[in-house]
C-alpha cells in the first residue's frame, strides 16, 4: 500500500495537463457537464465537435487504445489519471457519449470486419450514435423489452417503441436491442442491430423532461426494413453484448464522477463565501459532511480501480454508481439551500446563482434512475456481493 | 497509488486475525468486565506487535482493524499506539521499553473541554488504561511533553459505556517533571496518525456489527423464509455495506497519507474518523433493527461491539468535531 505513483504516470500526467491547458478552447475549460448534452433545438456547438476531434487526433480521446482509434495505448492507471485530469478542469470529453462509450468497445469485441470500420468515426464524434434499450415496458426489467425484429431472407422487419433514447434526434445511427426469438427464454431471444435513423418507418418524438430541456426521445419503428449484414455478433446472442466490455473505462467513470463530486463541494464552499453562509457553523458542518461523502468516495474509487488495474475483481464499483449518483442529489440539494429564498427563482435577472443550483438538482434526478435504479443497485449488491437470498 | 494489501500486510492481517480469534472471544470480554486480570493472557500475546506503534501506518491499521473486530481490551492502543510516537517524537529513553512491550504508557491530553489539543489544564480526562500503566506522558499547551511515572498520579476511574477499555481523570498539576518540546509539524504528525489509526480500529467493530447482522439476515426465518430475502432488510444491509466501505477505503487511503507525509494528510484524517464514526454508528443502529429484540438483550453479544464502537466515536474527537475540523480547513 503506497500514495506515490510511478515516475511514468507522473510524465503521463505532466504531458497531459500541458496539452490540456494549452490546447483546450476557452469555452471548454470549466463547462458544466450537465450542459453539453444538446437540447432539442440546438446542434453540438462546433467547439465541442472539433475539440473532440482534436483529442482522438493527438491520443488524448481513449488513451488506453492504439493511436488509430485515439489512444496512446496507456495503462488502467493512466486511464484514471486523464478522467481526473479532465474532471478537475471540468473539460469536456465528447459532443456524446454512446459513440465513444458504447458503441465503439462493443464493435471493437463483437462486430464483424465491416462493421469495426465504424468504430473510428464513433470514438471522433464524427457519427452521432443513439442506443435502442429501453422501452415502456422495458426499463429496470431490461431484458424484458419487445419491439420486434422478423428475419426474412437478407432483411429484418423492425417493429416496436423505444424511450428515454438520448440523442436520438440528432443521432445518424441506432445501436438497437430488438427481440428476435419471441419463444425463447427472456434473455435469450435478443439481438442487436444497427440502424441508419434516416430509414423510412422511423419515428422520432423528443421527451421534453423535468428541466425544461428535450435531450432524449421516444422512438417509434414502423416496418423498418434493416440489412441482415446490420447485425452485431450472432442471431439472439445480444444479451451478452449489453454486460460490456471496456471494463477500465467503466470503472474509471466512477472515478470521474466523484471527482467531479468534489468539485462541486468545493464550489458549495465558494458559494457559501459569496451568500455569506462562510461564518455559519450549521452550513459549515453540513459542507463538511459532503466533503467526508465525496473524499470518502474517491478513496473507494481508487481502491477499486487499482485492484482492477492488477487484475483483480473490484466489489467496490458495484457500491460507485448508487453512491455517487445519490450523493450528487443531496450535495445539489445543499447548494439550493445555501441560496436561500431565491434558489428556486430561474430569472437571471435576480442573480444567476440560483437558476443554476436548482437546474443541477433537477438534472440529477435522472443519475439515480438512469443506467439502473439506485433500488436495482441495492438489490445487486445484497444480492450478489453479500450473498443473500432471492426471494 | 496502490491499495492493495503488502504480501506482509496478508501475513500480519492473518496472523492478528488468527490470534485473535482464539485468544479473545467474546467470553473474555464478559469475563473482563469483573475482573481486569482476565486479558493477562491476551496482553502476552498483543505485546508482540508493540513495535508497529511506531512503524508504518498502513502497517499498524491493518492490525487495529483485527483488534477493533474482536473489541480487544488491554493497553495496546494507549501504550505502542498513542505513546509510542510521541516519545519517540522527543527520543524519549522510555521509548524502547514500550515499543518492545516490556513497559505500558499511556497519554494524558485532554482537559475539561475533553478536546484532544494540547492545553494548560492540569486535570486530565480520557486517559486510557491508566490502570496498568508504567508512564503517563502528558502533551501540554506549547506544545510540550512530559513523561512521568504512573505512580505519581492517581488515576481515578470515569465510567463509561465500554467496559473493554476503561479510562481515567488524572492530576497532573503538582507532578514535577523535565518538559520537553514538541514542534508544531510533530504534534500534527502524532494528531492525524492517532485520527486515522483509531478509525481502523472502528472499521473493525463496524465490520463485526455488520457481520453479525448479514449472517443473521441469513439464518433467522419469519413467514418460513430467511429475512434477508426481503427487500427492506436487503437495502438496508446494502447501505450498511456502503457506509463501511467507503470508511475502510477512506482509513487506507489516511494511512498512507500519514506514510508519504502528503499534502492532503490532515484532511484525509479528518475524512477517516467521520467515515468510520458514521459506519460505526449506522452499523449499531441498524445491527440491532436487523437482530430484532434478541440484539437489545444483555445476553446477546452485540452489544459488547455496539459499546466499543460508541465510546470509540467519542474518543479523539467525535464525528461532529472532525466535521468541524474538515471545515476549518475548507474555509481556510
Amino acid at each position: 500500500m503506497q500514495l506515490a505513483w510511478s515516475a511514468q504516470d507522473e510524465a503521463f500526467r505532466a504531458e497531459l495537463a500541458t496539452f490540456l491547458d494549452t490546447e483546450a478552447p476557452p469555452e471548454a475549460h470549466g463547462y458544466d457537464f450537465g450542459e453539453s448534452r444538446p437540447d432539442e433545438a440546438s446542434i453540438i456547438p462546433d467547439w465541442l465537435r472539433a475539440w473532440q476531434a482534436k483529442l482522438f487526433d493527438n491520443g488524448w480521446m481513449i488513451p488506453a487504445y492504439p493511436p488509430e482509434l485515439g489512444g496512446r495505448n496507456s495503462t488502467p492507471i493512466q486511464t484514471l489519471i486523464y478522467l481526473e485530469e479532465l474532471s478537475k478542469r471540468r473539460i469536456p470529453r465528447a459532443t456524446h457519449f454512446p459513440g465513444y462509450a458504447i458503441v465503439a468497445p462493443s464493435l471493437l469485441e463483437f462486430g464483424n470486419d465491416e462493421q469495426k470500420k465504424l468504430v473510428p468515426a464513433a470514438i471522433r464524434g464524427d457519427t452521432i450514435w443513439c442506443i435502442g434499450m429501453s422501452e415502456p415496458n422495458a426499463g429496470s426489467d431490461l431484458a424484458g423489452l419487445q419491439t420486434r425484429a422478423q428475419l426474412f431472407d437478407d432483411h429484418f422487419v423492425v417493429n416496436g417503441q423505444k424511450v428515454w433514447t438520448s440523442y436520438a434526434m440528432i443521432a445518424s445511427k441506432c445501436f438497437c436491442y430488438v427481440r428476435t426469438d419471441p419463444s425463447a427464454p427472456k434473455h435469450r431471444g435478443i439481438s442487436l442491430l444497427i440502424i441508419d435513423m434516416d430509414t423510412p418507418g422511423i419515428d422520432v418524438r423528443p421527451l421534453r423532461h423535468i428541466n425544461g430541456k428535450a435531450d432524449f426521445a421516444e422512438v417509434f419503428f414502423t416496418d423498418v426494413e434493416v440489412p441482415r449484414e446490420n447485425l452485431v455478433g450472432e442471431l439472439n446472442g445480444g444479451w451478452m453484448i449489453t454486460q460490456g466490455s471496456l471494463a477500465h473505462e467503466r470503472a474509471g467513470l466512477w472515478v470521474d464522477s466523484v471527482s467531479r463530486l468534489e468539485q462541486t463541494v468545493f464550489a458549495l464552499v465558494d458559494l457559501a463565501k459569496r451568500t455569506g453562509h462562510d461564518l455559519d457553523p450549521v452550513a459549515r458542518r453540513r459542507i463538511a459532511e459532503k466533503y467526508e461523502l465525496a473524499a470518502s468516495l474517491r478513496a473507494l474509487g481508487y481502491k477499486g480501480f487499482a485492484s482492477f488495474a492488477q487484475g483483480s475483481s473490484a466489489p467496490e464499483h458495484s457500491y460507485m454508481k448508487m453512491a455517487t449518483s445519490e450523493a450528487g442529489k443531496a450535495v445539489f440539494e445543499l447548494g439550493m439551500e445555501l441560496c436561500g429564498p431565491f434558489a428556486a427563482v430561474t430569472d437571471p435577472e435576480l442573480g444567476d446563482e440560483n437558476g443554476r443550483w436548482v437546474n443541477m438538482f433537477f438534472m440529477s434526478f435522472a443519475n439515480t434512475i438512469a443506467g439502473g435504479s439506485s433500488e436495482i443497485q441495492r438489490n445487486i449488491i445484497a444480492q450478489r456481493i453479500l450473498g443473500l437470498p432471492r426471494k | 497509488m496502490d491499495f492493495t494489501f503488502t504480501p506482509d500486510q496478508e501475513l500480519l492481517r492473518e496472523t492478528a486475525r488468527a490470534m485473535f480469534a482464539k485468544e479473545c472471544p467474546t467470553t473474555l470480554l464478559r469475563e473482563h468486565m469483573t475482573d481486569r486480570s482476565a486479558i493477562v493472557p491476551l496482553r502476552k500475546h498483543v505485546r508482540e506487535f508493540a513495535g508497529l506503534g511506531t512503524g508504518a501506518a498502513s502497517d499498524l491499521c491493518v492490525f487495529l482493524e483485527e483488534m477493533g473486530y474482536v473489541a480487544a481490551p488491554g493497553p495496546f492502543f494507549a501504550s505502542a499506539v498513542l505513546a509510542g510516537p510521541l516519545l519517540e517524537a522527543i527520543r524519549h529513553p522510555q521509548l524502547e521499553p514500550v515499543i518492545s512491550g516490556e513497559a505500558v504508557a499511556t497519554v494524558a491530553i485532554a482537559g475539561n473541554s475533553g478536546e484532544w489539543i494540547p492545553n494548560a489544564e492540569t486535570v486530565k480526562y480520557f486517559v486510557l488504561d491508566a490502570d496498568l500503566a508504567d508512564w503517563i506522558v502528558i502533551l501540554e499547551s506549547g506544545p510540550s511533553v512530559r513523561v512521568v511515572p504512573r505512580d505519581r498520579v492517581d488515576p481515578v476511574p470515569i465510567r463509561t459505556v465500554d467496559s473493554t477499555r476503561p479510562v481515567f481523570r488524572i492530576d497532573v498539576g503538582d507532578v514535577e517533571s523535565e518538559s520537553f518540546e514538541l514542534s508544531a509539524d510533530a504534534w500534527e504528525a502524532w494528531r492525524d496518525r492517532a485520527h486515522t489509526v483509531i478509525a481502523a480500529e472502528m472499521v473493525g467493530t463496524a465490520r463485526r456489527l455488520f457481520d453479525m447482522a448479514l449472517e443473521y439476515a441469513k439464518e433467522r426465518k419469519q413467514f418460513d423464509v430467511p429475512i434477508g430475502s426481503f427487500q427492506a432488510i436487503q437495502h438496508k444491509l446494502a447501505d450498511l455495506a456502503l457506509a463501511l466501505e467507503r470508511a475502510t477505503a477512506a482509513v487506507q487511503y489516511a494511512s498512507m497519507t500519514v506514510d508519504a507525509a502528503d499534502a492532503d494528510r490532515t484532511r484525509a484524517a479528518h475524512v477517516a474518523k467521520a467515515a468510520a464514526g458514521d459506519a460505526a454508528r449506522r452499523c449499531s443502529k441498524d445491527g440491532i433493527q436487523i437482530h430484532g429484540g434478541i440484539g437489545y438483550t444483555w445476553e446477546h453479544d452485540l452489544h459488547l461491539f455496539i459499546r466499543r464502537a460508541t465510546a470509540s466515536e467519542y474518543l479523539l474527537g467525535p464525528t461532529s468535531w472532525h466535521h468541524d475540523r474538515l471545515a476549518d480547513l475548507l474555509f481556510s
